[in-house]
This record gives C-alpha cells, sequence and structure tokens, in this order.
C-alpha cells in the first residue's frame, strides 16, 4: 500500500511540474503582454517596470526563476494590480469556490447515488424512466443555461413569495450556496446516476447477489453490505475527473451568480492577460487537481481491497 | 416421510416456459441427483426451490411441502428466515458467486448472525473453526482474507461453508464441479460426501456430468425441456434407463469398460417460449411413435413402483407391456 | 382394444422436421430514438446550410426601432422626415389631452393651460402596468413631444402638476411603426442620394423569433451561429481524433520504448485541468484584428483532446496484435501495411465512429463554455454560444434571447448523444459484447 501510495505522489509530482511548464510556455507565446496595454509609457517606466517582473532576463531564466519561486510557494505578484500577491488572491478567494465545490460533489454524489439505484431498482418501470429522462436532459442542456434558468426560477419564486426567499446572486450567507451548487452539481449528478444504475444493474443480476439472498440476507443489509459497496465502486473512480469538472464548470456558476470565486478571478485574469494571475492559478488548480485525484485512487484502493492488497502492481 | 415433496412444478419466465413439470421428493438424508443438458431447467428449479426467481417469474405447483409446511403458503419473511437457514445453495462458479469486497470470514458468518443471533466475534470463531474442518490450512488468516486470493477449489470450500455454517435440512448445489479442475472437482466432492455422512442433509445435486451422479447420488431425476422424464434409484436410472433420453444421454458418455464410439443426441431441444403439444422429447426420439406428437407422456411406474418414465413406450397398454404381462 | 395409437411411427429425425427455433429478436438499430435524433441532426445541417439562402437577413443588421422586440410578421412603417423640435399649430387650445401625432419615433402631445399651473410633469407607462411610470419631462409648456425610445406598444401618458403633484390628465395612446428617415438611409433601406418624396411607407421584414438587445434578427443570429457551432464540433473532433489515432496507432504498432514514451506523454497531457488549458491556448494563440477566432480554438482543442483516442486505438492495437487472425495473417507473409489496413482497421473503424459520435457533443458544449465566458469566437462571428452570452445579459427581462440559443445547443448535443448511443450499441453487439 505505502509503495502504491508512493508511486502515485511521485507520478503527481512530476504532473504539476509538467503543468507548471505548459503554462509557462504557453502564457510566453502570446502576442503581446500586459505593458504594451498601459496607456504611453516611457521607455525608462518600461524597463523599471520589466525589471521588477522579470521580464528583461532571458526565457530560460525567467522559466528556472518561475520553477524556483513556486517550489517555496511564491506566485509572485499581480500584473494589473498593484502589490497584491497572487498567494493572497488564491487564499482569499480559492476556499470560496472550494466550499462551492465540495457542496456541489457532495449533492452530486449522493444524488447521482440515489438516483442510480432507485433506477436500477425500478429499471423499465416509471421511476427508472424519469430518472433516465432527467439524465438525458441534465446531460443535453450546458451549466450556464441551467444556472440562468435557477436565476428565473428564483426571481418568479420571490416574486410570487413577495419576500426574497433565496438569493438571486452574491455570497454570504449559507442560502448562498444551494442554488449554485446544485446548478453546478447537476450535470455531474446526471452523469454519476448513469454510471451507478449501469453498475447497479450488474451488482443485482451477479452471483454474489443472488448466493448473498440464498443466505437469507435482505432488507437493508443486503444493500449496504453486498450491493452499494461493489456498485459505487466505478463511481468513486469517476470522482477523480469529475472534481475536476465541477471545479472548472465552478468559472461560470462564479460569473453567473456574481460569486467571488478563484475561477470568477481566473476569467478576470485572462481576459487582462495578467500573466502572474493566469500563471500562478492555473498551477494552483493543476496542483490541486493532481492530488485529488492521487487521494480518490488511494481511497479506491480502500474500498476495494483487490487494489489495496496488490499495491506491488503498480497501481492501475 | 419424505423432506421435500414437490409435484407438477411450473415456473415460467416471461414467454418462456423454463420449467412445465417438475416432480422431485427428497427424503431426509438422501441425496438425489438432477440431471440435464443445459437449458434444461435445472436452475430454475433450484432457484425456485428457494424462491429466488425475478419478480417477473411466475410459480406454481400441484404439491410442494418441506418439512411438513405447504411452501405455496410462505410469506417473503418466511422465506428469509428458511433461507440458508434451512435450505441452503451452492452456487456454481465459486469466483462470481462470493462478494469480492467482503472477507470470506464474514461472508461464511453471515448467516449465523442473521439466523442464530449470533455476535461477530462468535459467528466468526465458528467460520474459522469450519474452515478448518474443511481443510483450509491457517483458517484463522484465511478468514480475513478476500475471495480474489483465494484459489478456485478453496473458494468452492468457502462456499460450502456458507451454505452449511447453519446447518440446514436440504442441500442444493447447483453444479458444486462444474467450474472447478478435475483434481479439484473429486475433492469437492469428497467434502460434500463427508458433509452428508456426518451432519445427515439431504441434498438436491444438480448436475449435466453423470460421472459425477455415479460418484455421490442416491437416487437420480432427470430433466429434459422443463420435465422430470425419468425418476428412480441409482441403479435403477444408470443400468435399466427406461426413457429414450436417458438411453441416449448414457450412449453420449464414454464407457471404459465397453468402448464403443460416442453418439451424440442429434437436433436440438424444443423452444420454450412455444413449447410442443406432445412429448418434448418427440422431435429428436429415436423411438417415437403416433401418439408421441399429439399427447403428453405421463409417469408410468415399473415393477417395484418406483422407477417412473414419462414415456409413452412404458404405458401399460403398450404393445410391449402388454406381451410382458401375457408372459 | 384399439391400440392405434401405438402404432411405431419410427422416422429418425431430419433438419426439416426439427422444432424451428426462431433466433431471439436483435434489438433493432431504428429505434424511434435513432430515427428522430437522426431526424433532428439532418434538420439542423439544413437549418444552418440552406437556412441563409432562404432567410436572407443580414445576421448582423441592427433594427434600432426593434430593440429586444418580440416575434413579428412583415409589416410596413411610417417614413418619417420631419423629426426635430415641435409646436403645436397655432389656434384654440385643446379642451383635453389632444395626441397630434403618435408614432414609434415621437409622440406629439397637447393640453389646455390650467389656471395656477406653473410646470406640467409628464409621466409615460406601458398602458398594461399600474402606476405612472417614468417621468419624462417637466415643461412650463403646455405640449410635449416624447422622442425617448419609443417601441411599438400602448402608453398612458399621465400629466401631473410639477409642484404640488396632482394629477390632472391622461390618456393611452397607441404610437403607430415608424422609422425616420435618417435610420432607414443609414441601414441602406432607402438610397442615400435620391429620396422620392412622395414615400410615406416603408416595408420592413418581419423577425419571425424576435430581434436581441441590439435589434438584431434572431433567427438569422441563430443559423449564422450554428454555422459556428457545428462547424466547430464536427471540424475539431474530426482532426483531434484523426491526431489522435495515428499517435496511438504508432506507438501500439511500434511497442517497446516507444509505445512507453508516448503513453507517459499522453498520461501528462490528460492530467491537464482541460478547460483551464483551453482558455490559457486560446490565449496563447491570440486573434488578431478581423479574425473570428474558430481556429485557435480549434487548433486549442486539438492539443488537449487526442489523448482520449490515442489511449483508446492503441489499446485495440495491442489487443489486435495478439489476436489469432493478425499473427495469422503475419504468418502466411502479409506485409505489415497490408496486415493494418486490411485486418486491423476495419476492426478500429466503429470504435473510432463511435468516439467520433460521442465527441461532436462534447466539442459543441466546450465551444458554447468558451463563447459564453467571451473565450471563444470573437464578433461579428457569432456562435450559440455566444447568443447565450448575448442573452444572459438580458435574462431577466427577455429570457427568450438566452432560451433560444440554449435551445438549440441542446437539441444538436442531445441528437448526437442519441445516435452515438445507437452506434455503440450496435459495434458492441457486433463485437459479441452484452449490455447489462
Amino acid at each position: 500500500m505505502l509503495t502504491f501510495i508512493a508511486k502515485r505522489l511521485l507520478s503527481g509530482v512530476i504532473t504539476i511540474w509538467f503543468i507548471a511548464t505548459a503554462t509557462f510556455f504557453a502564457m510566453h507565446a502570446v502576442p503581446g503582454d500586459p505593458l504594451t496595454q498601459e496607456k504611453a509609457m516611457s521607455p525608462v517606466v518600461r524597463a523599471q517596470l520589466e525589471a521588477r517582473y522579470g521580464l528583461d532576463k532571458p526565457l530560460i531564466e525567467q522559466y528556472q526563476l518561475f520553477l524556483s519561486n513556486m517550489l517555496h510557494g511564491d506566485f509572485g505578484i499581480s500584473f494589473t494590480q498593484e502589490n497584491r500577491k497572487v498567494n493572497d488572491i488564491i487564499r482569499e478567494h480559492f476556499p470560496i469556490s472550494a466550499i462551492l465545490g465540495i457542496t456541489a460533489v457532495l449533492i452530486a454524489l449522493v444524488g447521482g447515488v440515489s438516483a442510480g439505484t432507485v433506477a436500477a431498482y425500478y429499471r423499465n418501470r416509471w421511476p427508472d424512466r424519469m430518472v433516465m429522462v432527467a439524465v438525458i436532459a441534465a446531460i443535453s442542456v450546458p451549466g450556464f443555461v441551467i444556472a440562468g434558468l435557477a436565476q428565473l426560477t428564483i426571481v418568479a419564486m420571490n416574486n410570487a413569495a413577495g419576500k426574497t426567499l433565496l438569493p438571486v446572486a452574491g455570497w454570504g450567507g449559507v442560502s448562498h450556496i444551494w442554488v449554485p451548487a446544485l446548478v453546478l452539481g447537476l450535470g455531474t449528478m446526471a452523469y454519476l446516476s448513469r454510471i451507478m444504475r449501469a453498475s447497479m444493474l450488474e451488482v443485482l443480476s451477479a452471483d454474489y447477489n443472488m448466493a448473498a439472498k440464498a443466505k437469507g440476507v435482505h432488507g437493508w443489509r443486503l444493500f449496504w453490505h453486498h450491493q452499494l459497496r461493489n456498485a459505487v465502486l466505478p463511481v468513486v473512480t469517476e470522482l477523480g475527473p469529475t472534481i475536476a469538472g465541477v471545479t472548472t464548470g465552478g468559472f461560470v456558476v462564479e460569473l453567473i451568480f456574481a460569486i467571488p470565486g478563484l475561477g470568477r478571478y481566473f476569467v478576470q485574469a485572462v481576459q487582462q492577460l495578467d500573466y502572474t494571475v493566469i500563471m500562478g492559478t492555473t498551477v494552483f488548480y493543476g496542483a490541486f487537481l493532481v492530488l485529488v485525484v492521487v487521494v480518490v485512487d488511494i481511497s479506491y484502493g480502500l474500498i476495494d481491497p483487490r487494489i489495496r492488497l496488490h499495491s506491488g502492481g503498480g497501481g492501475r | 416421510m419424505s423432506l421435500l415433496k414437490l409435484e407438477s412444478l411450473q415456473v415460467s419466465i416471461g414467454p418462456v416456459q423454463a420449467v412445465r413439470d417438475v416432480s422431485l421428493s427428497l427424503a431426509p438424508g438422501e441425496c438425489r441427483a438432477l440431471v440435464g443438458e443445459s437449458g434444461c431447467g435445472k436452475s430454475v428449479t433450484a432457484m425456485s426451490l428457494l424462491s429466488l426467481m425475478p419478480a417477473a417469474a411466475k410459480t406454481n405447483a400441484l404439491r410442494w411441502e418441506f418439512a411438513g409446511r405447504d411452501m405455496r403458503q410462505l410469506s417473503e419473511r418466511d422465506w428469509r428466515q428458511l433461507r440458508g437457514n434451512e435450505i441452503a445453495m451452492i452456487f456454481q462458479n465459486p469466483m462470481t458467486a462470493l462478494d469480492p469486497t467482503q472477507t470470506i470470514g464474514s461472508q461464511i458468518a453471515e448467516p449465523l448472525r442473521i439466523h442464530k443471533g449470533l455476535s461477530k466475534r462468535e459467528a466468526l470463531n465458528k467460520a474459522i473453526a469450519l474452515l478448518e474442518r474443511l481443510a483450509i490450512a491457517n483458517p484463522a488468516q484465511r478468514a480475513g482474507q478476500y475471495p480474489f486470493e483465494f484459489s478456485g477449489g478453496m473458494l468452492q470450500r468457502a462456499m460450502i461453508a456458507m451454505a452449511v455454517v447453519c446447518e440446514p435440512q436440504l442441500l442444493i448445489a447447483d453444479e458444486p464441479t462444474t467450474a472447478l479442475d478435475v483434481t479439484v472437482q473429486a475433492e469437492v466432492l469428497s467434502i460434500l460426501r463427508e458433509l452428508r455422512e456426518s451432519s445427515g442433509t439431504a441434498m438436491l445435486f444438480i448436475t449435466h456430468d453423470l460421472g459425477v451422479v455415479a460418484e455421490i447420488a442416491d437416487s437420480v431425476s432427470v430433466m429434459y425441456a422443463g420435465q422430470t422424464i425419468e425418476t428412480g434409484s441409482l441403479a435403477d436410472v444408470f443400468s435399466r434407463e427406461a426413457h429414450p433420453y436417458t438411453q441416449a444421454l448414457k450412449r453420449a458418455v464414454p464407457n471404459m469398460s465397453n468402448p464403443q464410439p460416442l453418439q451424440a443426441i442429434g437436433g436440438t431441444p424444443p423452444d420454450l417460449r412455444h413449447p410442443p403439444t406432445g412429448c418434448g422429447f418427440a422431435a429428436r426420439c429415436s423411438e417415437r411413435m403416433a401418439i408421441c406428437d399429439h399427447l403428453p407422456p405421463s409417469f408410468a411406474c415399473d415393477a417395484n413402483g418406483k422407477h417412473e418414465s414419462r414415456c409413452w413406450l412404458w404405458h401399460p397398454e403398450h404393445p410391449a407391456r402388454w406381451r410382458e404381462a401375457e408372459q | 382394444m384399439d391400440l392405434s395409437v401405438f402404432r411405431f411411427a419410427r422416422r429418425t429425425w431430419a433438419s426439416d422436421e426439427l422444432e424451428h427455433i426462431a433466433p431471439l429478436p436483435l434489438p433493432k438499430m431504428a429505434t424511434p430514438a435513432v430515427v428522430v435524433s437522426t431526424l433532428v441532426v439532418i434538420a439542423l445541417l439544413l437549418f444552418v446550410s440552406v437556412g441563409p439562402l432562404l432567410w436572407r437577413q443580414d445576421p448582423s443588421q441592427q433594427w434600432l426601432s426593434q430593440i429586444s422586440a418580440g416575434p413579428s410578421a412583415p409589416h410596413s412603417v411610417r417614413l418619417i422626415r420631419d423629426s426635430g423640435p415641435w409646436q403645436p399649430p397655432a389656434g384654440d387650445a385643446p379642451q383635453t389631452l389632444t395626441v397630434h401625432a403618435a408614432n414609434t419615433e415621437f409622440v406629439r402631445l397637447q393640453w389646455p393651460k390650467l389656471e395656477g399651473v406653473k410646470r406640467y410633469r409628464v409621466y409615460r407607462a406601458s398602458a398594461h402596468k399600474a402606476g405612472l411610470g417614468l417621468a419624462i419631462a417637466e415643461t412650463d409648456k403646455a405640449y410635449y413631444q416624447d422622442q425617448l425610445q419609443l417601441s411599438y406598444q400602448i402608453y398612458r401618458y399621465t400629466i401631473a402638476d410639477a409642484d404640488t403633484g396632482f394629477l390632472l390628465l391622461a390618456r393611452d395612446v397607441r404610437p403607430e411603426a415608424a422609422m425616420s428617415l435618417f435610420e432607414a438611409q443609414l441601414q441602406g433601406l432607402l438610397p442615400v442620394d435620391k429620396v422620392s418624396g412622395r414615400q410615406q411607407w416603408l416595408d420592413l421584414p418581419g423577425h419571425p423569433l424576435g430581434t436581441d438587445a441590439l435589434g438584431r434578427d434572431m433567427l438569422a443570429r441563430l443559423m449564422a451561429g450554428g454555422r459556428t457551432s457545428l462547424f466547430v464540433g464536427v471540424v475539431a473532433p474530426l482532426l483531434y481524433i484523426t491526431f489522435g489515432c495515428i499517435f496511438g496507432a504508432i506507438a501500439g504498432l511500434a511497442g517497446g520504448w516507444v509505445d512507453q514514451l508516448a503513453m507517459r506523454f499522453v498520461d501528462f497531457v490528460v492530467a491537464l485541468p482541460f478547460l483551464l488549458f483551453m482558455i490559457l491556448f486560446r490565449v496563447a494563440f491570440g486573434i488578431g484584428p478581423g479574425e473570428n477566432g474558430i481556429t485557435p480554438l480549434i487548433v486549442a482543442m486539438l492539443m488537449l483532446s487526442w489523448p482520449g483516442s490515442a489511449r483508446l486505438i492503441r489499446g485495440q492495437v495491442l489487443a489486435l496484435r495478439s489476436q489469432p487472425f493478425v499473427e495469422a495473417a503475419k504468418l502466411a507473409g502479409v506485409g505489415t501495411s497490408r496486415t493494418i489496413l486490411r485486418h486491423m482497421l476495419p476492426n478500429v473503424l466503429p470504435m473510432i465512429l463511435v468516439a467520433f459520435s460521442f465527441a461532436i457533443p462534447q466539442a459543441i458544449f466546450t465551444e458554447a463554455f468558451l463563447s459564453f465566458i467571451g473565450m471563444g469566437v470573437s464578433p461579428p462571428t457569432t456562435s450559440w454560444g455566444a447568443l447565450c452570452n448575448d442573452g444572459i445579459k438580458t435574462l431577466l427581462s427577455h429570457p427568450r434571447q438566452l432560451l433560444l440559443p440554449a435551445l438549440f445547443i441542446s437539441i444538436s448535443v442531445l441528437a448526437f448523444n442519441l445516435l452515438g448511443d445507437a452506434l455503440r450499441d450496435a459495434t458492441d453487439r457486433r463485437a459479441g459484447v452484452v449490455k447489462a
């Protein structure tokens, strides 16, 4: 098990390096830089600014500097917002995105697993059909449209009630979280319930399910010990990429619901060509996602004994 | 006094009449083999005996008694208390019939916890003791392992342990040796034989392997196209086979003492969505008569009243019987 | 005793006398869902290709008099020439609130001078809403010309005493549809140099789906946007799946360290957070002035999306290489290229097709997402995603402007997904895989 974790961590570190490098060179291939966008600037001022951000050095040196700074956890200073450190921006805005994302993933996980289970139990009957239609709808409608519709619904609800039942946008109390998180998690929920339905159907027709029934196992015990634990495995494998999807999908939800998360900040930074913020957030997000995938892999091992005990096999 | 008395069981799954007319009876401690080719309804019969058919299946029987109870009247609640406790089942493929995410020990202990109300510790100790009886080395350590760490033979022993742990009165073994190597087969058979001798459990042994039948069974029922077509003691069915299907089956098995070219049975079994009106075997039968196509034969007993065959050849008014009677 | 029933009827079985076993009906390819989705895809393609030929409105033309207007049929509008300062004709003051002219360019009102009132305040409201509405002017004269963003609906004008707030007079007015000569010339509806002085009416085309927040015809924009969306949706997957297949096939066929290296690289590319890098690459490739931004979009997708098909093909090639029929072909002395073309390609092709049909909705989604956050195509080129971006700004007042393009995205994604499902089922069946 330890070898397994060590291997996963090592490949994670290499992946983060790859992400950082790709980000760095992609950013330096951008035509124009943030300084040229500024209004007429005297050569002296420009040179000063370039020196401050290290833009005057050769590319390789900049790259080395970037990597070493990154190792120390320092992403530099924002271009457009003077004197604001990228670290501070991340520290301030990421927790908001994280809360939103975690809530969304939890909603998606719980909703997806239960909907998938219900659909499998009532295969080809009306609960199954309803779930599948909802799944197809949720997969086919883009997230930003769902977000817009959710806002319209809230407005209509508030109008009908004559008072503010739920806030339309913004960030603050608990009431601000639910609707954006639900919107964010909806697509994932649909995806997970599809996987869950298929795997639960497989479990329901599996020999060990029959054997458990033949032993007299029934009800909750049958579901919890024999069905759920086996059926949830494919869902857990999908969780890593899913979290990636939810985090990046967060951009749009943050934009539409005016939530001051890191995603909204990232989009803004890209529009303003804010080098350091873009690089910082991308590498940070990348590292975060790699970490999530590693954690999911390890937790998968905890659920599935076949992986836990085959640590020498080098993972999947 | 018989333990299980089943008369004219019928099971249909959607349009398929998987079991059309199966009659079985088992005395306490008896081992009966249920023989037939694949798709003849053996496994459906076994599953029905535990009432484990999918919701779409319809089950019907003229008479169905187990240990003096009318099984047709049982509620799902009664069934749950019965399964694994009084009737247990050994599945065909131990690789897929054990839950991959649970330890062997907890799976064997599970029936004890459900039916006997034992604590986790007690149940596990009993499971370990049972594994030891079934000749598994290091039972305490093995009990903590997962199915994928076991070999096929050991898995089947674990499966058997799971079935017998509550000391059921009836054990249904659905082709327990088919998925195993020949050497492991012998091992599993000897374990089953020992268990029977020591605990006196009645056993319904389902197989298509006549060699295995000869080794373990006291009596045999032969199934074809959803019907039991011949029933009798091992000696009756094996040496005085009465139904043309049983005869054909025997000709298809290699015989060491009297080597002859093997003969396959021509044709295919009938489509059970539209079973034939007459005898199910008529289309493939070498003894076919005019009546076979039109009327299903009923059981006719031979002299000792135990050996039954569902074939018109054994009807008392068939010329051969007539002549026998004259002599 | 009649024994005829036991008359011996021995006949050996013959094949024609056997029970005829009907094969189990295979799930049919042409299920209603497949038929419907195929028709939908064809309809969408026709909509974006033939549509603009039939519906010849310029998607970027702004109808300033019809901003965010609802669906309308073709109609005529009055041509207004004299839109300037206005005074009521001299003569008797009217007895009540009088409308001298009412059209969407101006509404001219006159009312009797009232004793003791020094200043009048004019309110305007939509007739179907309660309340006074907007205070549009204060004047000491007894007349007013309203030129403030009039649209084709019924208004209620109310005159009040500006000092005391007493309501004096009120009246409902229905302005006639009109357009000023200047605007007509600006939009090229009338020649600038020679205008017939007698022309009173101007024929305007209808907008079956209304107009957007800049007064552009929605139907024409949906057609133009669909072109971009479907183009990106088909071309990008075509490119990256081709690239991925070649990459994967080379890795699988070469084997050894080439394969190892290639697959490590694939692992890294897969680990890149997709949308983040889509945005990054999209910015890195940049767009110059006058470019539509489609090429950088496709290139960015190509760079990030190929690993999926590369993995798929490599796995298939590895599996096929050890298949008996491929080894048999090799033993029979069939050349490498022939083995690949004749024996491997036909086995991989269905899988590629399935991957392709699932990649299309994915690409449509990605394009819509990027255009929505303003990182996709750049104006004047539009796409369904960009239309959604326009529409979300007026979501609360005119939800139609978001819902229409969203509907098109959803329908096309749904149709392609259903087709992909059917295609996958068909290939699974061919490969003998039975789905649960």
